[in-house]
């Protein structure tokens, strides 16, 4: 799909940022993230390219606003809910049970 | 759904080219050979990038056997295709004004090309 992901050419993003030895996480959550999405296609609940689909079709303005495992992250959720592995209602279920143990 | 165990890691970690297919499928291209890619615009997921459609290249290697990515996604069944690495010059891509010695190159399917 022609969407935001396809970046190849576009001016007025601002200078490439490459550091030297940049860090491969930032936060331990990435490397969760990472692990999980690698854990979930060797259990053939979706493979690398509808992985990939499902984080083009995240919302162009969102996806700008994202860094990069966070649409790992989005697209794991989007994939876990179209294969049907969890629903809508689990996942928002267990979001307000971890905000309940944390407020 | 099978479980992820040890075993499993170890062979998504250590198996080199674990994701090419060991099928017997004729490559449409060979090494060398002068292509240009088709200008298609799915819905669905591609890995023929926007500013690569319509351009002239060369064949400069063939990587062998691998589904092809568009056909994955809308459960099309598996289409096993030739995947190789082809040549663009900068100004075919970008126009006059990039290097003339510059050239990128792109990992594309069959059915992402036809012959010049």
């Amino acid at each position: 799909m022609n969407s935001i992901h396809d970046m190849g050419g576009m001016h007025g993003l601002g200078p490439l940022d490459q550091a030297d030895n940049e860090i491969v996480f930032h936060a331990p959550w990435e490397g969760r993230v990472m692990a999980m999405a690698r854990a979930m296609m060797a259990g053939k609940h979706f493979n690398l390219d509808e992985y990939r689909y499902a984080m083009e079709r995240i919302d162009p303005a969102r996806y700008l606003q994202l860094s990069y495992y966070e649409k790992w992250l989005e697209g794991t959720l989007t994939m876990l809910m179209e294969k049907g592995v969890i629903t809508q209602e689990e996942f928002d279920a267990h979001l307000d049970k971890l905000s309940d143990a944390g407020s | 759904m099978p479980v992820v165990d040890l075993d499993l890691v170890k062979s998504l970690y250590k198996t080199p080219g674990a994701i090419r297919l060991r099928l017997d499928v004729a490559p449409r291209f060979k090494v060398g050979g002068a292509i240009v890619t088709r200008n298609i615009n799915p819905l669905g997921h591609t890995r023929l990038p926007r500013y690569i459609r319509d351009k002239k290249g060369v064949v400069e290697h063939d990587h062998g056997v691998f589904h092809l990515p568009d056909a994955r996604v809308i459960g099309a069944g598996d289409q096993a295709q030739h995947m190789y690495t082809v040549r663009f010059d900068a100004r075919e891509v970008w126009g006059d004004e990039a290097p003339a010695n510059d050239s990128l190159r792109i990992t594309l399917w069959d059915d992402y090309m036809k012959p010049a």
